[in-house]
C-alpha cells in the first residue's frame, strides 16, 4: 500500500486505504454505497491537511481546483471548485 | 500545444482493473511515484457516482541541469480528479500537474470501460494535452516534442507497472480461493469423521441397552 505524503499519516492512510479497498469490491460495487470507512477518513485527513499546510500545499491545491476538469457536471466534486476561464 | 493517444486492453474484469487502481502505487515499475493521497471521496446521493480527488507525490526524474534551470524542486506533484459510475460500469480519471505549470502543462486524461465483446476485458484509454508555457515560448515546439516523447514511453512503463498489480491481486485471489476450498475440504472430512464417531456411539449405545 502506498505512503502519504505525511510520513506521520502512512499508518492511519494504509488502515484507511485497507478499509476502502474491501469496501469497494464487497460493498459498492454490489450496489451497496453506505459509507464504512468514514471515521478512519477523518482522522486521516486531519493528519493529511495539517501535512499539507506545513508543505504549504494547500495553496497549491486551491489554485488548482479552480480549473474544474469536470466541467458539465457541477456536481460538488471538489468544495470550491468554481470555474475560471 | 501536442496531444498523446493510446488505448489498451487489460485482460481482467472491470471490477478486478478498477479495483486494483485504487492500490497501483507502489509498484516496481513507477518508482518515481513516491505517496498517493486521498484529499476527498464521497458518493453523490443523486447519481450513485463515487468521486475522488487525489494527490500524487512524485521524484522528479527530469536531468539535474534541467531542474537547476527552471529551479523547481526534486519533488513534483499531481493531482487527480476521477468519477466512477458503478451503473455504466465508467471510470474517468484526469490528472494535471500542480508543479512548474508555467514551463510545462500537462492534462490527461483516462477511461476505463468494459470490453463489449469480452465481459472479462477492459478497454482502457488515455488522452494526454502536453502545452510548453509561455515562460519559454521560443522553445515550446522543441519542449512539447521531447516531453511527448517522454510521456509515451512512460505511459508504456505506467502501463507495464499497472499489469503487475493486475497480476499480483489475481494470484492472490487465486489463493484465497484455495486456501479457502482447502479449508472447507477439512471442515467437510472432519464432519464425516464426527458424524462417523456419532453413528458408531449410537449403535454401541443402542446395542449396549439391548443387553
Amino acid at each position: 500500500m502506498s505512503s502519504s505524503i505525511g510520513e506521520k499519516c502512512t499508518n492511519i492512510k494504509q488502515e484507511y486505504d485497507a478499509c476502502f479497498n474491501s469496501w469497494y469490491s464487497e460493498k459498492f460495487l454490489k450496489g451497496d454505497a453506505t459509507p464504512q470507512c468514514d471515521d478512519l477518513f477523518f482522522k486521516y485527513k486531519e493528519c493529511l491537511m495539517k501535512t499539507l499546510e506545513e508543505k504549504k500545499l494547500d495553496t497549491l491545491l486551491a489554485d488548482a481546483r479552480k480549473d474544474n476538469p469536470f466541467p458539465k457536471n457541477s456536481s460538488s466534486s471538489s468544495s470550491d471548485s468554481t470555474k475560471k476561464e | 500545444m501536442k496531444f498523446f493517444e493510446a488505448t489498451h486492453h487489460f485482460n481482467h474484469s472491470w471490477a478486478q482493473v478498477t479495483a486494483a487502481n485504487w492500490m497501483k502505487y507502489p509498484n516496481e515499475r513507477c518508482p518515481h511515484v513516491i505517496a498517493v493521497d486521498v484529499l476527498d471521496r464521497h458518493v453523490d446521493p443523486e447519481t450513485g457516482i463515487l468521486h475522488t480527488e487525489r494527490l500524487l507525490t512524485c521524484n522528479q526524474n527530469a536531468p539535474a541541469l534541467v531542474l537547476k534551470f527552471l529551479g523547481g524542486s526534486t519533488l513534483s506533484y499531481v493531482r487527480e480528479t476521477s468519477e466512477l459510475d458503478p451503473k455504466t460500469r465508467k471510470l474517468t480519471m484526469k490528472t494535471q500537474n500542480l508543479t512548474m505549470c508555467n514551463v510545462l502543462k500537462i492534462n490527461e486524461t483516462v477511461t476505463y470501460s468494459p470490453n463489449p465483446q469480452n465481459e472479462l476485458s477492459t478497454v482502457f484509454k488515455q488522452e494526454a494535452k502536453i502545452t510548453a508555457g509561455s515562460a519559454l515560448s521560443r522553445f515550446s515546439s522543441y519542449i512539447e516534442d521531447f516531453c511527448l516523447t517522454r510521456f509515451r514511453d512512460n505511459a508504456a512503463v505506467g502501463r507495464a507497472g499497472f499489469e503487475l498489480v493486475l497480476e499480483k491481486l489475481k494470484e492472490a485471489r487465486i489463493e484465497a480461493t484455495t486456501q479457502l476450498e482447502n479449508a472447507a475440504t477439512a471442515a467437510t472430512t472432519q464432519l464425516e469423521h464426527a458424524a462417523t464417531a456419532a453413528t458408531t456411539a449410537a449403535a454401541s449405545a443402542a446395542v449396549a441397552a439391548t443387553l
